[in-house]
């Protein structure tokens, strides 16, 4: 039996009928781990998201990319397994692996067939509760790690974000999580396995689970493979943003990198619907303003676009454009016009084509259990709570004209940073160098 | 035991597969899937690099970039519009071997993407248009300059590929895209769009009489005609080349062996055997370079083309430990044809095949590309079920066969790097 979905005649028939998950399980395990599951029975698949409370933001001083030699060591034997035979283990089930050290958490993501996993927790808890850090293993963690950030610099594209977050946050939430050359050099096993007695805790930690399965086999679950973990963490630090203001990064390129970053409404204020639909409006899609006026009509960009972001009470913008060096400072040009312009309002009919978008990848996000798994997981951690997708559809509803349009106008364009990447700085820097 | 073991592959009992062709050489394909909360649906073009000229280099990919500018019911603004009313998701691409034009949105707005998409399939291109799109398109090469791990693929194909059409540029170089004209395009396209060469393909909740229909009075003024596609024999190269760029801080390399055609019945052994040996985690090459240190990226797939195929690998690497890891790459894939394959590294990775195959299939639009690229290169439907069963089903004997074949022996690599490691 597959209940909670509607027959294809009904879908036929009505958009609001929509047949997805409209309930989400949740449980906070006596350790403070916080459990969120959405079942969607339809599907042989599950997908888990385990969000650790450590990552760049809250890296020791002068040890900066702990975080992501901590998460890549984790990965390196676990409880009675070695590093060869955890991965074996868990590939032996199937397991599809991902994640990552970010700006403050670290993620393990997990994808398998629903059936394994009473056999998946387990080894996915105990690279949380009982890793064992060896060793002979951090060598090679932290070589990949300093690997990992040589890489960095055949990557333009990465490299300029990485510039620009650093000068548009102040202190650790501007960090980068690849690190620094001294910080990974700084590093010993002492001091990782101190940082893991430090913020390697389950109290902060989130265990998101999306897909086919029933609530009491994955409480049941998670509460026996992750009932014994203890351990401390630590508090993330508030976001504050550096001073605006414009800078060059000289790089051998062929295209001119050009990044923005501006603040915006934090992820659990209100307002961050109406934000998000006047973001599509800019920025939604093909027909959205800046690829009409920057790519459609003048030629300028394969690539252009603004998206949302957050981190923990904090939101803001993030604006991305890369052009051949000749063209960088038409292309800036136009693109910080139209972010000025949207203080100016949106007309309705473009309002509806964004909400009429954002509805539609709504529903499909209902649709993937890694794609659930990972949003319930970053919902707690920046919303505070989890949000069904009916919610969000109501809330998306609810946004009219005035109001869209109220907030715009109460909200100017902020004074964005601007950073740019490539051969040669931009007319407007030169003038102040 | 795992769940795949005991046939726990998606419910295949609920899916149906639809077929029509059109008087006029269109093949249709459907899979209607009745818990699908959204649709899919896409042209599915054989038609890329490869079946391009030297002169027209790139040609496939611009064209496609050009489908999207107007029609003579639209303007661009019009088509862009359009998708953004429906709330689609949508996108194209080219490769060597086809171009894909696709959408996925809420099952009742079907029938406005199924016109929009079908009106786009028969494009003004317009001058105008065309000159404005050309930078569009140059930026877009100019963006790959940037991308040393994209970069060292086109150059290792070219030379592997030795003169066979697979080894074509999808984007072109600047020259040739500088130098083509309208004209140019547009004979192309007559050449390549023909109803016989397309293949619609829809995936999720929809209602098959009434798609056949509408598709049927949409394209009834599309004129059928022969296309045909060139099939060489392959002669790839072998050995190693070097291409320096001083600006680079690592080393790339691109990696190609010989391998099967799509159409042979041992690419999943192969596809098996390429996940033994270079998968992203557990694999031969992860723990003997990643896993140690050695190289932040080492990997190899098969890639089973129309009529050829091959193993593609690549790795990154500090400049002064390049010529370690490439020499520790090559003894990892030819000492495998000389070691038996373990069973249980054969198993985890048809496992790890198989989760994958039935992830991709939880949405529509993961399903779209697997139904219309399935279709077109097989002539025949292959539902999630049947394609994990032949994975699950693929012997170890099969994988130890095609290593007997000593196919790492015929090995060609290509480094892209700031040049003091080898030249």
């Amino acid at each position: 039996m597959r209940p909670g979905r509607a027959r294809a005649g009904a879908i036929l028939g009505a958009m609001a009928s929509n047949p997805t998950s409209e309930r989400i399980y949740q449980h906070r395990l006596d350790n403070g781990l916080w459990l969120l599951f959405e079942p969607m029975p339809w599907l042989p698949t599950l997908s888990t998201t385990l969000m650790l409370p450590f990552g760049a933001s809250t890296d020791p001083d002068a040890l900066e990319g702990s975080a992501t030699v901590l998460h890549d060591w984790l990965q390196r034997g676990a409880g009675a397994l070695d590093s060869r035979a955890h991965s074996d283990a868990l590939e032996g089930l199937g397991v599809r692996r991902g994640g990552g050290a970010g700006r403050e958490m670290a993620s393990l993501a997990a994808s398998f067939l629903a059936a394994e996993l009473p056999d998946v927790l387990p080894l996915i808890a105990s690279m949380a509760a009982e890793p064992r850090l060896e060793e002979a293993e951090f060598a090679p963690a932290r070589e990949l790690a300093q690997q990992e950030l040589q890489s960095l610099a055949d990557n333009p594209t990465q490299r300029l974000f990485n510039e620009l977050m650093g000068r548009f946050l102040e202190g650790g939430p501007g960090r980068s999580p690849f690190g620094s050359e001294a910080g990974l050099a700084a590093l010993t096993t002492a001091s990782v396995r101190q940082d893991a007695a430090r913020r390697l805790g389950p109290d902060g930690a989130i265990l998101a689970l999306a897909g086919g399965a029933d609530w009491e086999t994955v409480k049941a679950g998670a509460e026996q493979a992750f009932g014994d973990w203890t351990g401390e963490t630590v508090s993330l630090p508030d976001p504050v943003r550096s001073a605006p203001g414009r800078s060059h990064v000289q790089a051998d390129s062929a295209q001119t990198q050009i990044g923005l970053a501006f603040p915006a409404p934090a992820p659990s204020d209100p307002d961050v619907y109406a934000y998000d639909l006047a973001l599509h409006v800019l920025s939604g899609s093909m027909g959205a303003r800046l690829f009409t006026e920057v790519r459609e009509k003048r030629g300028l960009v394969y690539s252009v676009g603004a998206s949302y972001r957050a981190l923990h009470g904090f939101g803001y913008t993030l604006g991305y454009a890369g052009t051949t060096p000749e063209r960088a400072d038409e292309t800036l040009r136009v693109v910080l016009a139209e972010l000025a312009k949207l203080s100016q309002g949106v007309e309705a009919d473009e309002l509806e084509r964004a909400r009429t978008g954002t509805l539609s990848s709504v529903v499909m996000q209902g649709e993937s259990s890694a794609a659930r798994a990972s949003r319930l997981a970053s919902d707690a951690l920046l919303q505070g709570r989890a949000r069904t997708l009916e919610e969000i559809r109501n809330e998306v509803e609810k946004v009219d004209l005035k109001r869209i349009n109220d907030y715009l106008a109460e909200h100017p364009f902020p004074d964005p940073t601007v950073v740019t990447l490539g051969p040669k700085a931009l007319a407007e820097e030169e003038a102040a160098a | 035991m795992s769940a795949f073991d005991a046939g726990a592959a998606p419910a295949a009992e609920r899916l149906r597969f639809d077929r029509t062709v059109l008087d006029n050489g269109l093949t249709v394909v459907g899979e209607f899937n009745p818990y699908a909360a959204t649709v899919a649906a896409g042209y599915f073009v054989r038609t890329g690099a490869r079946d391009e000229t030297p002169e027209v280099a790139g040609v496939s990919h611009f064209l496609e970039h050009m489908m999207f500018k107007g029609t003579d019911r639209r303007s661009a603004a019009d088509i862009n519009r359009s998708f953004d009313e429906l709330g689609a998701q949508y996108n194209a691409f080219t490769s060597e071997e086809r171009t894909v034009y696709y959408g996925a949105l809420l099952p009742e707005r079907l029938p406005t993407l199924l016109d929009l998409l079908s009106d786009m399939m028969r494009p003004a291109l317009r001058d105008e248009d065309f000159e404005v799109e050309k930078n569009v398109i140059l930026e877009e090469i100019a963006m790959y300059e940037d991308r040393p791990h994209f970069r060292v693929f086109e150059l290792a194909g070219e030379r592997f590929w030795n003169g066979h059409p697979l080894g074509n540029s999808v984007l072109g170089g600047q020259a040739s895209i500088r130098s083509l004209r309208r004209e140019q395009m547009l004979a192309y396209f007559g050449r390549r769009y023909a109803p016989s060469n397309l293949t619609l393909a829809i995936a999720g909740a929809y209602d098959w009489d009434a798609v056949t229909e509408q598709v049927r009075a949409l394209t009834s003024g599309w004129e059928p005609y022969d296309v045909t596609r060139e099939f060489p024999t392959p002669e790839p190269a072998r050995g190693q080349a070097a291409t320096e760029d001083p600006k680079l801080e690592r080393v790339h390399a691109a990696l190609f062996a010989p391998g099967l055609a799509a159409a042979d019945e041992r690419r999943y052994a192969a596809a098996i055997l390429a996940n033994v040996l270079g998968d992203d985690s557990g694999s031969r090459l992860f723990w003997s370079l990643v896993d140690r240190g050695l190289a932040d990226s080492a990997s190899l797939g098969h890639e089973a083309s129309d009529g050829a195929g091959a193993y593609v690998g690549y790795v990154s690497a500090a400049p002064e430990r390049a010529t370690e890891v490439i020499d520790t790459f090559r003894r990892v894939v030819v000492e495998a044809q000389d070691d038996a394959l373990d069973p249980a590294e054969w198993r985890r990775a048809q496992r790890k095949l198989a989760t994958g195959l039935t992830l991709r299939a939880e949405t529509p639009l993961g399903r779209l590309v697997s139904l219309g690229v399935g279709y077109q290169t097989l002539g025949r439907y292959q539902s999630v079920q049947e394609v994990v069963e032949a994975v699950m089903s693929s012997s170890v004997e099969q994988g130890r066969a095609l290593l007997a074949e000593r196919p790492f022996d015929r090995l060609y690599v290509h480094t892209l790097g700031p040049g003091s490691e080898r030249s």
